[in-house]
């Protein structure tokens, strides 16, 4: 159908556009612009004429050195980085192909839906690392259990102020795992407001705890950690180490939901690098915060004493619960057999917690 | 065979979706309604593709068009509504973006209540969720919309035409689609719906994700909800996902000065005291959205099929639209 047909089946235009109004004949510039477009069209051959048509090779023309491809954000951060080469230096060659291994996942992006960035993740493993080796000496064990592709919930205990009971669960993901693994902490929320430790967290690999984000982790087939003491966990007081805290359901109500194992992760080490004498809450409320710690070194060392003591890890991996081969997919629904699964899971982790804190009092004697 | 009305079509958004249609076997007619001179970009459509100046903010203008003969034997069966895809960044509607709100009540009311028009695809935001904190937060449909009075205007008119068109979700008199898209990179390397990128100043210590899509990519789910006749709601993001920090500062203003988030509160605060829409503090700010495009892949079928780049950095900055293979 041509223009003029269409126009005039659909009959007279409202008239408030300058360029078809009147009779409907099209005004001069509408007529010019369609001629020059007929004779632009006329002017170019048509293929049969280019196939048919020889034509003497011509050199091309000489338009000076071709334009050099942009640099991607990540090259150019590369060159810049003295932390990149410094990296380089702390990094051995195998962990550069783990880490290799991890970045290939993100099919060339420079970062994940979560902002991931493989290059920040590089560096910060480099400074981890030490700590994992020299600081906190860290002993793992049971890493067949986790699962080479799959996503799984790591469900762990928590304890000490500042969460390196999950940075050193994410460094054995990376250096000790077979294949490596990169572990994703959910974190708190309050830690996802706090200025540049939201933007660290992000980068490398951490998220925020709600339900859409650990649903689309699980459905990207990732390891999440989770603490399911939530923040009970790290303010316990020094008597109660070791004690676990009463678990959040979430967690297991994912794994049925995903059809995901949920593999118990012991640490021990963790509740002792920074005993809690007391929790001023009353301080904490006014300043916004969720506990305020009185340690042995804090705040009578100010923000140094927050550092952990070099307390020696210990990391293990249980046997994996795989409550969805065990329960229908109606569990979901039912609080008291979600309930129950949580205590079994909780009742593991504390008696692989026992078992070791045995063993340690055993070795000192 | 569908006979579409297709709003806005001089935005970029909207070319797509006119081109797209134009080559879509089972469209048989194209009404572009647009506020402008017929684009240039219609000559090589006409067969298919009628064009009609109309000024959508004013009720008379509407009402005319609708009650023409011109609409009567066009017959459209059929609405793609692209309000917000006009609004580049860094530009702003001389009526105000409510006025957008205005239009899209009105042509969603008197689209319900005049009876043959089947379905209605309207292109919303991502922003109009509720951001959470931290970065990166990927986010389904049923995340709750960020009703946050002091929020930047464009924001809160997004979330009002969203509202407007969510109350015909459950009617009869029109099969409703809302696609709320993540940040549209137009060929040219420009941005549509993104407003912090060219009105708001980072806070000092947060620098959220934002998800993008090509403008190509959403032609693509707008013309997929069309025939897919799936109401609901669902996102539409392609797969990259960039900080703030190196997609907007090409696009900052002069006076950009990063600040705190406690400052950049208050001078949030003052600014609406003096009357400035584009107020600061708002918590996109500081935390990331990225919708999940999920839902679209299953109902719709909707794939990403190009990609974004970002190469260079300060003046020699370049985004590019790359196709997959």
């Amino acid at each position: 159908m041509s223009h003029d047909e269409l126009n005039e089946a659909l009959g007279p235009s409202l008239g408030t556009d300058p360029f078809t109004q009147g009779d409907g004949t099209l005004p001069y510039l509408i007529r010019l612009r369609e001629r020059s477009l007929r004779i632009v069209a006329e002017a170019v051959p048509t293929r049969a004429a280019q196939t048919t048509a020889y034509e003497e090779p011509q050199e091309p023309p000489d338009l000076g050195p071709p334009i050099p491809e942009l640099p991607t954000f990540d090259d150019r951060d590369e060159s810049a980085g003295a932390l990149d080469r410094l990296a380089g230096m702390l990094l051995t060659p195998s962990d550069e192909d783990r880490l290799a291994q991890l970045g290939a996942l993100l099919g060339g992006r420079p970062y994940d839906e979560f902002g991931l960035s493989p290059r920040v993740t590089r560096r910060a493993l480099a400074f981890f690392k030490l700590l994992y080796k020299y600081w906190f000496r860290v002993e793992s064990s049971g890493h067949a259990v986790l699962p080479e592709k799959e996503g799984a919930i790591l469900a762990a205990n928590h304890g000490g102020l500042l969460p390196f009971d999950a940075t050193m669960i994410v460094c054995d993901g990376v250096l000790a795992a077979k294949p490596p693994r990169l572990v994703r902490t959910v974190v708190d929320r309050w830690a996802g407001t706090l200025p540049f430790v939201n933007v660290f967290y992000a980068r490398v690999g951490q998220v925020v705890g709600s339900r859409d984000n650990v649903r689309e982790l699980l459905r990207l087939k990732q390891l999440v950690l989770i603490f399911p003491e939530g923040m009970a966990g790290i303010r316990k007081r020094a008597a109660d180490r070791y004690v676990l805290q009463p678990f959040h359901l979430g967690f297991v109500e994912e794994s049925l939901r995903h059809r995901v194992p949920i593999v118990p992760v012991a640490v021990v080490g963790a509740d002792d690098q920074a005993p809690v004498l007391w929790d001023l809450q009353p301080l904490a409320k006014l300043l916004g915060l969720p506990f305020f710690p009185i340690t042995p070194t804090f705040p009578l060392l100010g923000p140094l004493g927050l550092l952990p003591y070099p307390v020696r890890y210990e990391i293990a991996y249980g046997e994996p619960f795989r409550f969805y081969d065990e329960y229908p997919p109606e569990a979901l629904e039912d609080p008291h057999a979600v309930r129950y699964m949580t205590e079994q899971v909780r009742r593991r982790i504390q008696e692989m917690v026992d078992q070791r804190v045995l063993d340690r009092r055993a070795k000192r004697r | 065979m569908r006979r579409v009305l297709v709003t806005h079509v001089e935005s970029p958004v909207g070319r797509r979706v006119v081109k797209a249609l134009y080559h879509d076997p089972d469209v048989a007619l194209v009404l572009g309604l647009g506020t402008e001179a017929e684009p240039s970009y219609l000559a090589p459509y006409r067969g298919k593709v009628a064009y009609q100046r109309l000024d959508l903010a004013k009720a008379r203008h509407l009402q005319s068009f609708l009650h023409s003969e011109r609409f009567a034997r066009a017959r459209p069966d059929s609405v793609i509504h692209l309000p917000f895809a006009a609004e580049r960044a860094g530009e702003r509607v001389p009526g105000g973006v409510h006025s957008l709100v205005s239009e899209t009540r009105r042509l969603v009311e008197e689209c319900a209540a005049k009876g043959g028009m089947e379905r209605f695809v309207y292109l919303s935001s991502a922003f109009v969720y509720e951001p959470e904190p931290g970065n990166g937060n990927v986010v389904s449909e049923a995340q709750l919309l960020g009703f946050d009075g002091d929020g930047d205007s464009l924001v809160r008119a997004w979330i009002d035409a969203d509202l407007v068109c969510q109350g015909e979700l459950h009617g009869t008199a029109l099969r409703m689609t809302i696609l709320r898209a993540a940040t549209i990179v137009t060929e040219g390397g420009g941005f549509l719906n993104s407003p912090p990128l060219a009105h708001h100043d980072p806070a000092v210590g947060y620098d959220p994700m934002l998800a993008v899509v090509s403008e190509r990519d959403v032609a693509r789910a707008i013309v997929l909800a069309l025939h897919a006749d799936r109401p609901g709601i669902y996102n539409i993001a392609g797969r990259e996902v960039f900080p703030r920090s190196q997609l907007g500062s090409s696009e900052r203003r002069i006076a950009g000065i990063a600040l705190p988030a406690p400052l950049g509160g208050a001078l949030g605060l003052v600014e609406r005291l003096i009357g400035r829409s584009h107020a600061q503090g708002a918590a996109f700010e500081r935390y990331g959205i990225v919708p999940s495009s999920r839902l679209a892949h299953e109902a719709l079928g909707f794939e990403p099929q190009y990609r974004i780049e970002v190469r260079g950095s300060g003046a020699a900055r370049r985004i590019d639209t790359v196709r997959c293979r």
